[in-house]
C-alpha cells in the first residue's frame, strides 16, 4: 500500500500532513484533516470535505465517545487511544476539540475512517495525518535573578532561602538542583531539607528552600552526627544548577553561583526595642524608615509589618533593602501630624527563624503558643508637623 | 543549655484548627456544579463517597459529589503498568508531563481514583481519573460534579499591600474522621505545620489549639516541624490521629482532646529515623492483628503492629539510636512506593516508581 499525499493544510501555526489509504473513495468529496487555531488560542482538529449528507448522518446518529473515536481519532501516536476532548459537527466539518491545549512541538496522529460513517458502505477511504503546532523556542533564557538573604554574610543557623527567577518555572520541587559547596568545592551533604513539596509562589517565580533544621539546631542527633552545614568563619558557595527546568521545560540559561561568608549563629529572639524608627514629617509622603540590627526574613517582612493610626491600617507600600535590614513604608496619603503605631506580627522572623520574643531554639514547653493567631506588637511613633520641629 | 536540651528533648508543635464559636468562623466560599480547580491532590474519600480534593494552587478544599460517575465500572481496581504513559495518552501529552498527585479508593465500588496534573509549568491543569477492576481508565468529568468549596485562610497580614503576597500553602495530607475533614499543611514561608479540622458539610474553618510532641531523635525543644501524613485510628474506643512527621517520629493524638484554646500534647510512640519522611499510611487487619503500613521516601515501606499503640511507652527522653519505640519491620518486597491505599481487606493498591522513572499502579497483598 503506497500512501498518497492528499493535502497539506497549514493553518497559520499548524502543520498538517495527511495520507489516504484504501482501495476506493466512497464519500462524495475528498475528506481532509485540518488543524485550526482559534483566536482564543485553542486549537481543534477537523475533518473537512465531507458531504452535507454525511455530516447530517453523523449529527443525527448521537455517536458514543467510542464510536466517535473509531470514526475520528486524535492521539499521541498510532497505537494510543484517542485523547480526551469533545466531538461535534460544526462549520461544515467534523470537529475534535481537545480537552487540554496541544503541546507545542508535539506531533499528534489523526485518523479518519470513512467506513465508520453512519450508513457508509465499505470499503471506504480512511486517512491519517500528523498535526501539530510549532515548537517553542528551546533556547534557554530563564535565569536566577536573586536569592534571599541578600547579605554577603549569613548566620551558620540560616533556616531558609528564597530563590527568584526571571520567568515562571516548572512545577516540581527544585531542591535537587541546589547545592552548597564547601571551601574545597565539595557539596555539603544534607544541607537542605529534602522535602519534595512544591514550595512555589503562585506565579512559580519564587522557590523556598529550607535548610535542614535537624542540622541547624544544636544538640540534635543529625547535628551531632554531621554538624551544621554552615560553619562560622568559613565560606560556602551556593550553586543552583542550570538543569532546573522552567515552565516550558527549558533549562536555565546558566548556573547560578554565589559565595556566602558564614557568621556566628543568630540565636536570640527579635527585640523590637533594638529597632530604629525614623518618623517622617507631616504633610508629605516621605518614607517611614525602620532599621533592624540584623537581616530579617524578606518574605515575612513584606507582610508582618504595617502602620496604624487611630486603630486603622494606613495604606501604603513597603520597600525592603540594605540586605533586609531596612524597611521603608510610603503611605498612599500624606502623613498627618500626631500619633501612629508600627504594627509587627510576632510571626516575623530573622533569617534563622527567630521570632519576636522567641528564639528558634526555644527550650521550654511553656513557650509554645496556645493560639495560632499571631500576636501584634505595637510600637508608637509620632509624626511631627514641620512647623513644630 | 545542652543539659537542659537533653532533659527537655525536642518539642514539635503544630496547630489544630478545631471548631470554635461562629464569630471566628470563615464562611463557605462556594457551592455549585462544575468546580474550577486550579490544581488537584491530595485526595481522600468520606464514608458516604464524597471525594475531598485539595487544591493547593487555589488554597482551597473541594468536597465533590461524583454522582453517577462512580457507577458503571467493574468493582475493584486492576494493576496497570506504565500508568503515566496511559494517562499521558488520554491527556494528549508525554509521560514526563504527567504528575500523579494522589490515589484514593472509593469506599463502595473499590475503584481507584487518581488525581493528576497535566503539564509542569504554572499553567498545568488538573484531571481526575477512575480505574476499575477491568483496568479501564475513565476520565471523571468535573463539569457535572456538584461541589462544596472552602478556602483555606491565609496568614494574617499587617500590611494591606501584602495581600498579593507570594505565600502559598501546601496540603500534605487529608483524612476524614469524627465528622470532620482533617487537613495537614505547610507554608512556603513560615517553617510551621498546621492541621485544620473542617466540619463536613463545610460550614466553618476556625482557629484552634497547639499540639506538642516530643521528638526523641532531635533532643532539643522545637515548636515547628512538618506533618507529612496521618490516619484516623481508634485506640481503646477513643478516636485518635496517628501522624508521621519529618525525620520521622510517629505520634498519636486523641481527637477528643483537640479542643480550641487548649494545649494538647501528642504522644510520640516511635522514631523511624532521620533523613526520612512518611509519604502515605494505611491501617489494616491481618490474621487477627492490626497493622499500620507506611510508605517512606528514603526508608521504604514499614509494617507496624498497632497492638502496642495504646500501651506504648511514650518517648520523652533523647533517642541516641536511629530508631526507637514501637517495633516495625521493613517490607522489602514493596519498592518505590509513593502513594498507598487499602484496596480491600487483603490487598493494598500503590503508585510506585520504577527504576527507570516510570509510574506503575500495582495491587499488592497486604503484608
Amino acid at each position: 500500500m503506497r500512501p498518497r499525499l492528499l493535502r497539506l493544510a497549514a493553518v497559520t501555526v499548524s502543520i498538517v500532513t495527511a495520507a489516504a489509504c484504501g482501495r476506493s473513495v466512497n464519500p462524495p468529496s475528498s475528506p481532509a484533516i485540518k488543524l485550526t487555531s482559534a483566536q482564543d488560542g485553542r486549537a481543534y482538529v477537523e475533518v473537512t470535505g465531507l458531504s452535507p449528507a454525511a455530516l447530517d448522518s453523523v449529527a443525527r446518529a448521537s455517536l458514543t465517545p467510542e464510536q466517535w473515536s473509531a470514526l475520528f481519532r486524535v492521539a499521541v501516536d498510532d497505537t494510543a487511544p484517542g485523547m480526551l476532548g469533545d466531538y461535534s459537527v460544526a462549520g461544515g466539518a467534523l470537529r475534535f476539540t481537545p480537552a487540554f491545549p496541544l503541546d507545542p512541538g508535539r506531533s499528534y496522529r489523526v485518523r479518519f475512517d470513512a467506513a465508520r460513517l453512519p450508513g457508509a458502505s465499505a470499503p471506504a477511504v480512511s486517512i491519517v495525518a500528523t498535526v501539530g503546532q510549532p515548537a517553542r523556542d528551546a533556547t534557554p533564557s530563564t535565569v536566577v535573578t536573586r536569592v534571599y538573604p541578600t547579605a554577603n554574610v549569613v548566620p551558620e543557623n540560616l533556616l531558609r532561602m528564597y530563590v527568584e527567577f526571571s520567568e515562571p518555572m516548572g512545577r516540581p520541587s527544585g531542591i535537587e538542583h541546589m547545592k552548597l559547596l564547601d571551601e574545597s568545592g565539595r557539596a555539603i551533604p544534607g544541607a537542605f531539607l529534602p522535602l519534595d513539596y512544591q514550595f512555589w509562589s503562585p506565579d512559580h517565580t519564587r522557590f523556598t528552600a529550607f535548610c535542614d533544621p535537624g542540622r541547624v539546631k544544636g544538640g540534635i542527633l543529625p547535628n551531632q552526627q554531621m554538624g551544621r552545614a554552615l560553619r562560622a568563619g568559613r565560606s560556602v558557595t551556593l550553586v543552583i544548577g542550570h538543569e532546573w527546568r522552567d515552565q516550558y521545560g527549558r533549562p536555565l540559561k546558566e548556573d547560578f553561583r554565589r559565595v556566602l561568608r558564614v557568621g556566628p549563629a543568630a540565636d536570640q529572639p527579635l527585640d523590637t526595642a533594638t529597632w530604629r524608627v525614623q518618623p517622617p514629617a507631616a504633610g508629605g509622603r516621605d518614607g517611614l524608615i525602620v532599621t533592624f540590627p540584623r537581616p530579617l526574613d524578606h518574605a515575612l517582612l513584606m507582610r508582618a509589618l504595617g502602620v496604624r493610626r487611630d486603630e486603622a491600617a494606613v495604606e501604603g507600600d513597603a520597600i525592603i533593602d540594605q540586605a533586609e535590614t531596612r524597611w521603608t513604608f510610603t503611605p498612599k496619603q500624606p502623613w498627618r501630624a500626631g500619633a501612629y503605631q508600627l504594627l509587627a506580627l510576632d510571626t516575623l522572623e530573622d533569617v534563622a527563624g527567630n521570632q519576636i520574643g522567641r528564639a528558634f531554639e526555644v527550650d521550654n514547653f511553656d513557650t509554645v503558643d496556645k493560639s495560632p493567631n499571631p500576636k501584634s506588637i505595637l510600637i508608637p511613633f509620632r509624626v511631627a508637623s514641620p512647623t513644630t520641629e | 543549655m545542652r543539659v537542659l536540651r537533653a532533659k527537655l528533648g525536642l518539642l514539635l508543635a503544630f496547630i489544630i484548627l478545631a471548631s470554635l464559636s461562629p464569630s471566628s468562623a470563615v464562611p463557605v466560599v462556594a457551592t455549585g456544579q462544575g468546580p474550577a480547580l486550579a490544581s488537584i491532590g491530595p485526595l481522600t474519600f468520606g464514608p458516604d463517597g464524597t471525594l475531598f480534593a485539595a487544591d493547593n494552587q487555589g488554597a482551597a478544599i473541594f468536597a465533590l459529589d461524583l454522582g453517577a460517575q462512580v457507577n458503571g465500572g467493574v468493582a475493584g481496581a486492576k494493576a496497570l503498568d506504565a500508568l503515566d504513559e496511559k494517562l499521558a495518552a488520554l491527556l494528549g501529552t508525554g509521560a514526563r508531563e504527567v504528575s500523579v498527585t494522589d490515589l484514593a479508593v472509593h469506599p463502595r465500588t473499590r475503584n481507584a481514583y487518581v488525581s493528576v496534573m497535566r503539564g509542569q509549568g504554572a499553567g498545568a491543569a488538573p484531571a481526575l481519573f477512575r480505574i476499575d477492576g477491568a483496568g479501564q481508565i475513565a476520565n471523571v468529568s468535573l463539569q457535572t460534579v456538584k461541589f462544596q468549596k472552602v478556602e483555606l485562610p491565609n496568614a494574617p497580614v499587617a500590611n494591606a499591600a501584602a495581600r498579593q503576597n507570594p505565600r502559598t500553602q501546601v496540603v500534605t495530607d487529608m483524612a476524614f474522621a469524627d465528622g470532620r475533614l482533617w487537613v495537614a499543611g505547610l507554608s512556603n514561608e513560615e517553617f510551621a505545620s498546621k492541621l485544620r479540622a473542617i466540619p463536613y458539610p463545610f460550614a466553618t474553618v476556625d482557629r484552634g489549639v497547639s499540639v506538642e510532641i516530643y521528638h526523641g531523635n532531635h533532643k532539643a525543644v522545637e515548636t515547628r516541624s512538618p506533618v507529612n501524613a496521618f490516619v484516623p485510628y481508634t485506640i481503646n474506643n477513643q478516636q485518635h490521629l496517628i501522624a508521621g512527621y519529618t525525620c520521622t517520629p510517629l505520634v498519636k493524638f486523641p481527637i477528643a482532646d483537640l479542643k480550641a484554646g487548649d494545649k494538647v500534647r501528642g504522644t510520640t510512640i516511635a522514631e523511624f529515623g532521620a533523613g526520612n519522611r512518611v509519604l502515605d499510611m494505611i491501617v489494616y487487619k491481618k490474621g487477627g492483628q492490626e497493622f499500620l503500613l507506611t510508605a517512606n521516601n528514603s526508608r521504604g515501606v514499614m509494617k507496624i503492629p498497632t497492638a502496642s499503640f495504646a500501651s506504648a511507652k511514650p518517648i520523652t527522653t533523647p533517642v541516641e539510636s536511629e530508631t526507637a519505640g514501637v517495633p516495625f519491620e521493613k517490607v522489602a518486597s514493596m519498592m518505590g512506593v509513593e502513594q498507598l491505599d487499602k484496596l480491600d481487606d487483603t490487598t493494598a493498591i500503590v503508585i510506585s516508581r520504577s527504576a527507570s522513572g516510570g509510574i506503575n499502579l500495582q495491587t499488592v497483598p497486604l503484608p
